[in-house]
Order: structure tokens, then C-alpha cells, then sequence
């Protein structure tokens, strides 16, 4: 019966059986946390199981759905909300991202909390259906429900188990993300009014009838949204905040599954119901985010904290991402498809290992360390590999990911194009400068003379669960990087199809391509070669 | 006789239209003579269980009244009125609950409380369903006159007695504001009409000589209804009639008269001065996102929760101010309803954990909650729900009511407002933010709290379990609203 039950409504299930498991794991008393935490991990990786095996045994129905749960919600002010979930291949592998990296990230920071950690994974649970929710919905009501309802999981885990200035770091992030979305909201009732409805079809409509100048405005409030969960420059304010004061299983969470809300909401909605005013801020976006990429990495050169810098390379990654989807490319938006996995995969595993070195060290400052490789050889074989992957050296999943968008932004046909790709490909050569530098100055070199310094304070090498965590993510990193048709071929058709949609019906697109520069299909092909 | 016959004839005609609130008026009377003498001195909280009874008699009185319009044009029972009067004795009876701690704590249980709380509801039951300036006019007063009174009830307080004759000074100056306005309306209309529905036909079609006298007189009316539900810049009376009154009676001024007088201001700016709305929309507007702005701002800086709840309802009350801008006066009046239904859970939930906390009547400052979730983890989680409804954040109720407003507000046309209206609610999640934060990131102090009494453990549950499941009614809650017509 229940089985029956998933196999007809996996989206709902997947869903809303992580919300329901951990409000129950909430209930437990707080002498009881290890079982909390055990229950919550085994939760999550029966969901992950349930997924994955679902998930990869579905075939793309004609309209591009894998998975679709369709039915009236709800009618409120004459506007009919509908219950939509949906599963293709826009979200393929950001759902399994998802699924793959909470209980990885229980287990890896299994004894990283002191107090409280039972609640602290019964909220980590629910963070991970919000998230589930969020990606899965079609319907703008009712992914505005799950986006906000992304955000006390979150603020609690940052306010109660973050570092000294939890404090503030949480309420910024909750008031920033919160400022974003109810402007964002404001846009959404006012197109929802003219449609008739939250359907990314019916708005895709209304707004073509909408003067050009409203229009903009309309997408500058989604995109206002979206920034500031990528972040943008100069929206990501709150990130280094948030993440320096996050424990580390907030952080791994944050950037390897919240900060995807962003670009994919750009990609969802954004970018197809507004194609005119999105192709004619193709530019400011492309500036914006070749300013993060620069902009992050040059911050990130100079912080003295880890975790910081591992912050601020965010910025400077997920500007990328952005970067990819304003080129309006194939290969540039399957690009930035690809940099959001890459990101969660690298960032997250980053962070995870910065959480093993602090449990150890109980200090995160790079002064405080020197020589850590002698004393840790296991531990900085992954941190290695995990560095330059993140850098993007090639065979792993980061060359990929930056490939595609430089090549997305340079035959973009607009003329930024190149001199943009141009630029942003500096913050290649950054990311190298400050990672490598990090790492230099971390794990080779005298060690650290000093009594209470970091590197006195390692004793052991990664354990056998410390190694468990991290085989799947060094595997998955080398996979992307070697075979990314695995990960890319999903999203192709529903990439092309959203570009298509967008460039066809564009009588007042400012910047047409011109016909013979429609490179896209046949570099798609050349990288692919390059990458392996 | 054949005019005591009629008089007769039409009592009984349009009586039961008012059975619920005169039946309040009555029993009220009765509980403080001849029935407070036959209860001895230590009995008086057995009048708190009366006072409940007899006001849940007539809340089903009114809700079960026929609908029509009697004694002469002055009352109408229509869906508005009940939704409204519902909301106003559903106030009462939490506000009965809510004052047992503390006039328990205080030994101040006597009759006139609750004899106070069952006229002043049989005001807001009247002004609700008023559909006469003058009849308005009295049944505001007859609630307003109440309230005074209960403000400064804790007599030995000076805090409560200056907080009565403040709200007493400025609430008569008002009251004579909005009678002027209305002689000045009745004046516009050559003397001849009060009625609502008269009015708005013959107003519409005042000579230009007239033109001024309408607009003073609307301008008046405006003026008064602004400052009975405390909309910047008429709220001077309110941070300082909230802080000062016993926190119960707060909790009611926050709630049921809000409630009734907004009712009465959809009600008359909708049918009585819609020809004429050109006048009034502009005033209105600035009212509002005054009230939206300064309200956010000034709980910013607020140390007492107390204080805290009073400017947010200014804000709120802007956000209300919304729906009776919007041309369509039963859609406006609906989702008023809706927001005001939710606020009343929100904010009944909020001060029963504050009275909990208080006890006799001092530890209202935010700093009190500090580590309230360690040591009291059920009630730091209901406090929290509340106050992240009231932030509107979802999927509690509080935003689904925000966002049945706002969708009005922007079909309306009134985008500006609408967004000044969301930028001020982010200004408003950080202040309750704030307390959520003081209770869950900070150490909690030394000392032990009491168990909660059972009434308010029997609120607070309600509330907070409604705030949660809210939205999932969303159907049913919105079938409800539609009932709340005009006419």
C-alpha cells in the first residue's frame, strides 16, 4: 500500500516525509540526541535511497516531465493556486544533490555539536524537505511557500549553534533573504493579478501584454530575489556572515543546497516569464557577476579565517553560475547548471573538511596552522584534491562547470561576450592565487612551533566515518569531471527548449544574435571532448 | 392608542435584531446590582465564570439574529455585522480568560470588570451593525467610555490612572472631532439625513457651495475613526494607554475594539461616503503607510514587549487601512476580516505567554525572555509561532491573511502603498525576530518559572495550534470570509 502510495506521489513523499520525520525527531527530549541524530541520519539516507531509486528508473513523459503531480489547490481572490510538483530535468540532479548531501553531512559532523545536536538534525531534516519542496514546485505560490519556509530552519541552526556573532549573522541573513523576497512578492501578486493565476505559463502571457518598462521592473524584483540567495554582487552581504558563524553542517547545507535556490530560480521563473526584460539585463547581469567572481576571489585572497575565505570563493563560484545563465546560451546555462552541482559537491566537501580540521583544532585561523600535512597526510590528500577541484583543474568537475560558462559567455553573441569571458577567466587564475595559497600555508612549511597553536592540537588523522564521507565526494568529483554527459545530458532538452521559448517570440529584444552565431549546439559537442 | 400600538408593532419587529447585545446590556446591569450583593466578597471570581457565560449567550444571540435593517434605517444585521461581532466577543471571552492570573495575583477580582467588558462589547456589537452617523456615534461612545474606565481600573497604579486619563482626554477631543463631522455632514445634506445610504446618494450630488463642507465633514469623521483604531498620526494616546493598562485590557484594546471600530470604518467610508470616495482616499492613504512606517520604526527601539505589541498593532492597523481604501467595500471588509481574525490568534497567543510571564504585572521587558527556549521549551516554541505569524512569515496564517490583503491592495491599484506595506513588514520580522532570538540565543537567568494556569494553557494551545493548521484551511477560512456581505 505505502509503496503504492511513493510510487504515485514520489514528489510529495520526498517532500513532506522529511518536514513530518524531523518535526517528529523535534519531539524527542534532549537526553536523547543520539538517538535523535541516528534516527535522523537513517531517515535521510532512506530517503535518499527511496529517491535515488525511483528517480533514476524514470523516463521523460513527451511534455520533458519525468515526474509531475498536478491538481487545484486552492482559489484565493478569484486566483486558483495549484498543488504542482514537478520533476525534470532542470532539477534532476539538484534534487539528488540534495538528497545526497544531507546524510553525508550528519555524518560527517556526527560529533561536531555539543549541545543540542538531536534538535539541531530533526531542523536539518526539515531544511532538507523546504528545500525538496522548493525545488519540486511549478507553481509560484507554492514555491514562494517553500522558499520562506527555507529560512527559520536555517536561522535557528545559525542563531543557536553558531559560532560568537551568531547573533547577528542570523538575523542578517533572515532579514536580508526576507526584505528580497517580500519585494519579490509584491511583484508576484501584482502579475499574478493580471494572469489569473501562479503559473509560470499564464504569467510567461500576462506579462507579454505589459509595457516594456513594467516588465523590467517586474524582473528586477524576482531577480532582486534570486540575487541575494546566489549572491550576487553586491547583494551577498550576508553570506561571509552566515557562513563564518554557521556550524559547519549550516554552512555545508547553505552553500551546497540553499544557495541553488537561487540560480535555479533565476533559470525557473525569472528568466521564462520575463525572456524580453531578462535578455535586456542580460548585461548588467553578466557585469555583476563577473564583479563577484573577481570581486570574491580577491576577498577571499585576503582572509585570515578558513572558513572565510572557503565564504568568499563561494561568491566568486556562484558568480559563475550567473554569468552562465545571462549568456542565454545553451552550453552557457547547462554550464551553470553544472557549476550549481559542482559547487555543492566542492564547496560542501570544503567546508566539511574545514569542520573536521576546527573539531580537531578548535581554531579556523590559517596563521594558527603550518605543517598540518605531516601530522594529518590523509586528511590533506582530500583537502587537496577537494582544493583543486574547486580551482577547476581539469579532469575534475570544476574545469567542466567553468569551461562551459566562459564558452557559453564568449559565442554568446553579445558583444560583452568576449571581453567578459575574457575577465571572468581571471578568476580562475585567483581562485588558484588564494587556494593554493591557503593551502601552502596550512598544510606545508615548518610546522607550527607555538603551545596552543592549531596544528599542536592534531593528534589523529581523519577516522574511518571522516573517510566514509569523504570517498563519495572525491568520487563524485572525478566522475563529473571525467564524464559530465551523465550530469549534462538530463538537462539538455530542457535547457534548449526554455532558450528557445525565450529568443523565438522576442519582437523587442534588444540585442538579437545573429544567425550564423548559434555556435552552441557544436561546442556543446567540442567540450565535451576537451573535458575528457 | 394607536401610537403605542405601532411603537409596539415595530419593537417587536425590529427587537431581535438586537437581542445579543441588549441581552449583554441586561445581564450586565443585573451582575452589578442586584447580583454583586448576593455574592460575598471572596466569591468574586465567580463573576469571571458569569461574565464568560453570558457573553458567549449573547455572541450565539447576535450570530443567530435575523438579517435585515430596523429601527428606522439605524441597524442592520448583515454579514459584515456578524463577522464583526463575532471577532469583537470572541476578544471578550479570550480577554475574561487572560485577566485571571493577574487579577487573581493582584486581588482585584471585582463586578464592574467584566460589567465593563460586557457593555463596552455591546458597544462594538452595536457600532458594527450601526448604519447611522448618530447611531455610530453612540454605540463608539458607549465602547470608547468602557475602555477608559478599564484602562485605569488598577487604581492604586499611578502608570494605569495616568494611562486611563490620557486615552480619556485625547479620546473626547476625538469624539468631538467626528460629531462635528457628522453635523457638518448632516449640514451638507440640507439637514435632512444621517442615514448612510441617504447620505452617500446625497452627497454625491452636493452643490459646489458644498463641496468644502463635505470635505471637512469627511475629513472629521476620518479623523475620529483614525484615532479610535490608532492610525498615525492620531496614535499618540495608544503606547501609553497600552503600556499603562492592566495587560489583559491591552490585550483587549488591541483586539476587539480595533476590530469593531474598523468594521464601523469599512462600513461607513464604503456605503455611506463611497460617492465621495475622491475625498477621502488620499488622507487615507497617508493615514495608512504613516501608520505601517511609524509603527514598524517605533517598536524598533522598544524595550518592553508590551510597548513592543502596542506600536506593531499601529502597523497593522495600517495594513487594515488597506482594505478600507479598496474601492469595493464588502472585498475590503472580507479581508479585513480575514487579517483581523488572524491577528486576534496571533496576538491573544502573544499575551497570554506575556501575562504568564509578567505575574503581577513587571516583567514585560524583552531581556525577561532571554533563554525562555531552555527553560521553557513548549512555551518559547508557541511564543515563537505566534510571533512569526505576526512577522507574516509562511506557511503560519498570519501570511496567508497578509497576502489576501496585499493581493487586494494591488488589484486595487495601490502599488506603492503595497510595497511600502511589505518593506515595513521586513522592518517588523526583524523586531520579532529579535524576540525570537532573545529567547533561543541567549543564556537563560537563574530562577524557576511557575506552571501555567490551565486557561491559559488552554489559549495559548488553541491559537497556536490554529496559527499552524490555518493555512491548510485556507478553503474553509476563505468560505467564511465570503460570508462577511454588506447589505
Amino acid at each position: 500500500m505505502l509503496t503504492n502510495w511513493i510510487n504515485t506521489h514520489l514528489l510529495t513523499f520526498l517532500t513532506f516525509a522529511p518536514i513530518l520525520w524531523g518535526a517528529l525527531l523535534l519531539c524527542l527530549p534532549e537526553r536523547q540526541a543520539y538517538l535523535a541524530k541516528l534516527l535522523g541520519l537513517l531517515g535521510t539516507l532512506g530517503l535518499a535511497v527511496v529517491g535515488f531509486s525511483l528517480m533514476l528508473r524514470l523516463a521523460p513523459d513527451p511534455s520533458g516531465a519525468l515526474f509531475l503531480e498536478h491538481q487545484p489547490w486552492f482559489t484565493v481572490v478569484g486566483l486558483p493556486v495549484d498543488y504542482h510538483l514537478r520533476l525534470d530535468g532542470l532539477n534532476f540532479w539538484l534534487i539528488l544533490l540534495t538528497l545526497f548531501l544531507v546524510p553525508l553531512t550528519l555524518l560527517g559532523t556526527w560529533n561536531s555539536l555539543k549541545q543540542r545536536s538531536g534538535a539541531a538534525t530533526a531542523l536539518f531534516v526539515m531544511l532538507e524537505g523546504t528545500v525538496l519542496g522548493a525545488l519540486f514546485a511549478q507553481d509560484l505560490l507554492l514555491f514562494y511557500l517553500f522558499w520562506e519556509a527555507m529560512l527559520p530552519p536555517m536561522f535557528f541552526l545559525i542563531g543557536i549553534w553558531g559560532g560568537q556573532d551568531r547573533k547577528y549573522a542570523a538575523n542578517k541573513f533572515m532579514l536580508y533573504t526576507l526584505a528580497g523576497s517580500l519585494l519579490w512578492l509584491v511583484a508576484l501578486l501584482y502579475v499574478a493579478s493580471h494572469a489569473g493565476g501562479f503559473t509560470p505559463e499564464l504569467m510567461g502571457q500576462a506579462v507579454t501584454a505589459m509595457p516594456f518598462g513594467t516588465q523590467c521592473l517586474l524582473f528586477v524584483a524576482f531577480a532582486v530575489a534570486f540575487a541575494i540567495k546566489v549572491p550576487l554582487f553586491p547583494l551577498h552581504t550576508w553570506l561571509p556572515d552566515a557562513h563564518t558563524e554557521a556550524p559547519t553542517a549550516g554552512s555545508v547545507i547553505l552553500a551546497g543546497v540553499l544557495l541553488k535556490l537561487g540560480g535555479y530560480g533565476l533559470l525557473r521563473f525569472a528568466v521564462p516569464i520575463f525572456p524580453q526584460a531578462a535578455l535586456h539585463y542580460a548585461q548588467p547581469l553578466a557585469l555583476l557577476s563577473v564583479i563577484a567572481i573577481i570581486y570574491g576571489a580577491l576577498v577571499a585572497m585576503m582572509q585570515l579565517d578558513i572558513k572565510k575565505l572557503v565564504a568568499y570563493s563561494s561568491v566568486s563560484h556562484m558568480g559563475f553560475v550567473v554569468l552562465g545563465i545571462a549568456s542565454f546560451t545553451v552550453i552557457g546555462v547547462q554550464g551553470a547548471v553544472f557549476q550549481m552541482l559542482n559547487h555543492g559537491i566542492s564547496t560542501g566537501a570544503l567546508f566539511l573538511l574545514v569542520g573536521m580540521l576546527y573539531d580537531r583544532a578548535h581554531t579556523r585561523q590559517i596563521a594558527d596552522f603550518g605543517g598540518v600535512a605531516k601530522r594529518m597526510p590523509i586528511f590533506t590528500f582530500f583537502f587537496l584534491v577537494v582544493t583543486l577541484s574547486s580551482i577547476g583543474l581539469p579532469l575534475t568537475n570544476g574545469f567542466v562547470g567553468e569551461f562551459l560558462i566562459l564558452n557559453g559567455t564568449y559565442v554568446s553573441g553579445f558583444a560583452w561576450g568576449r571581453p567578459m569571458a575574457v575577465v571572468a577567466s581571471l578568476g580562475i587564475l585567483f581562485g588558484a592565487v588564494y587556494l593554493l595559497w591557503m593551502v601552502k600555508r596550512v598544510f606545508w612549511g615548518p610546522e607550527n612551533a607555538a603551545e596552543d597553536s592549531g596544528t599542536a592540537h592534531l593528534h589523529d588523522d581523519l577516522n574511518a566515518r571522516e573517510i566514509a564521507v569523504m570517498v563519495p565526494l572525491v568520487v563524485l568529483i572525478f566522475w563529473m569531471g571525467l564524464h559530465h554527459r551523465t550530469f549534462t545530458a538530463h538537462s539538455e532538452a530542457t535547457v534548449t527548449k526554455l532558450l528557445a521559448d525565450i529568443k523565438a517570440p522576442s519582437p523587442r529584444a534588444v540585442q538579437v544574435i545573429p544567425a550564423d552565431a548559434h555556435p552552441a549546439l557544436h561546442s556543446d559537442h567540442g567540450s565535451s571532448e576537451e573535458a575528457h | 392608542m394607536p401610537f403605542a400600538q405601532s411603537l409596539l408593532e415595530s419593537l417587536g419587529r425590529d427587537l431581535p435584531y438586537l437581542y445579543g447585545p441588549l441581552f449583554l446590556v441586561f445581564a450586565a446591569t443585573l451582575m452589578i446590582w442586584p447580583g454583586d450583593l448576593l455574592v460575598g466578597r471572596t466569591n468574586k471570581r465567580a463573576w469571571s465564570y458569569v461574565a464568560f457565560l453570558v457573553l458567549a449567550a449573547g455572541g450565539a444571540m447576535a450570530l443567530y439574529a435575523p438579517l435585515g435593517q430596523g429601527f428606522s434605517g439605524m441597524f442592520r444585521v448583515d454579514g459584515l455585522t456578524k463577522g464583526f461581532q463575532f471577532l469583537s466577543v470572541l476578544a471578550g471571552l479570550i480577554t475574561i480568560v487572560l485577566s485571571q492570573p493577574q487579577l487573581n495575583a493582584l486581588r482585584e477580582q471585582t463586578v464592574e470588570y467584566y460589567a465593563l467588558i460586557l457593555f463596552s462589547t455591546a458597544g462594538m456589537m452595536l457600532l458594527v451593525g450601526a448604519t447611522d452617523l448618530v447611531s455610530m456615534y453612540f454605540s463608539l461612545e458607549l465602547m470608547a467610555l468602557c475602555i477608559y474606565v478599564l484602562v485605569a481600573y488598577l487604581r492604586h497604579q499611578e502608570r494605569s490612572v495616568e494611562a486611563g486619563m490620557k486615552y480619556f482626554m485625547l479620546g473626547a477631543f476625538s469624539s468631538g472631532i467626528l460629531l462635528y463631522g457628522i453635523s457638518l455632514l448632516f449640514a451638507a445634506t440640507g439637514g435632512l439625513t444621517t442615514n448612510l445610504a441617504e447620505l452617500n446618494e446625497k452627497l454625491a450630488l452636493a452643490t459646489p457651495n458644498h463641496t468644502l463642507l463635505v470635505f471637512a465633514g469627511v475629513l472629521m469623521v476620518l479623523v475620529g475613526f483614525a484615532f479610535k483604531v490608532a492610525a498615525v498620526p492620531f496614535h499618540m494616546w495608544s503606547p501609553d494607554a497600552y503600556e499603562g493598562a492592566p495587560t489583559p485590557i491591552t490585550a483587549f484594546m488591541s483586539m476587539a475594539p480595533k476590530a469593531a471600530a474598523l468594521g464601523a470604518f469599512v462600513r461607513v467610508f464604503g456605503t455611506g461616503f463611497h460617492g465621495v470616495s475622491g475625498e477621502w482616499m488620499l488622507p487615507i492613504s497617508f493615514l495608512a503607510g504613516a501608520s505601517m512606517v511609524l509603527g514598524n520604526v517605533a517598536a524598533l527601539r522598544q524595550q518592553s514587549l508590551k510597548r513592543l505589541l502596542a506600536y506593531s498593532s499601529i502597523a497593522h492597523v495600517g495594513y487594515m487601512l488597506l482594505g478600507v481604501m479598496s474601492a469595493d467595500a464588502q472585498a475590503g471588509g472580507q479581508a479585513i476580516w480575514l487579517y483581523m481574525l488572524t491577528y486576534l490568534l496571533m496576538q491573544s497567543g502573544a499575551f497570554a505567554i506575556l501575562i504568564h510571564l509578567q505575574g503581577k504585572g513587571e516583567g514585560e521587558r524583552i531581556d525577561d525572555f532571554r533563554g525562555l527556549a531552555r527553560r521553557r521549551p513548549v512555551l518559547a516554541f508557541a511564543m515563537l509561532v505566534c510571533l512569526l505569524s505576526l512577522a507574516g512569515i509562511p506557511p503560519l496564517v498570519g501570511f496567508f491573511s497578509k497576502f489576501y490583503l496585499f493581493k487586494l491592495a494591488i488589484e486595487q491599484g495601490h502599488i506603492t502603498l503595497t510595497v511600502l506595506a511589505l518593506l515595513t513588514s521586513a522592518v517588523a520580522a526583524f523586531y520579532y525576530l529579535n524576540v525570537v532570538a532573545t529567547m533561543y540565543f541567549k543564556e537563560a537567568p537563574e530562577g524557576e518559572l511557575k506552571p501555567m494556569g490551565s486557561g491559559l494553557a488552554l489559549i495559548l494551545t488553541v491559537t497556536c495550534a490554529l496559527i499552524l493548521v490555518g493555512t491548510l484551511f485556507g478553503p474553509k477560512l476563505l468560505d467564511w470570509t465570503a460570508k462577511i456581505t454588506l447589505g
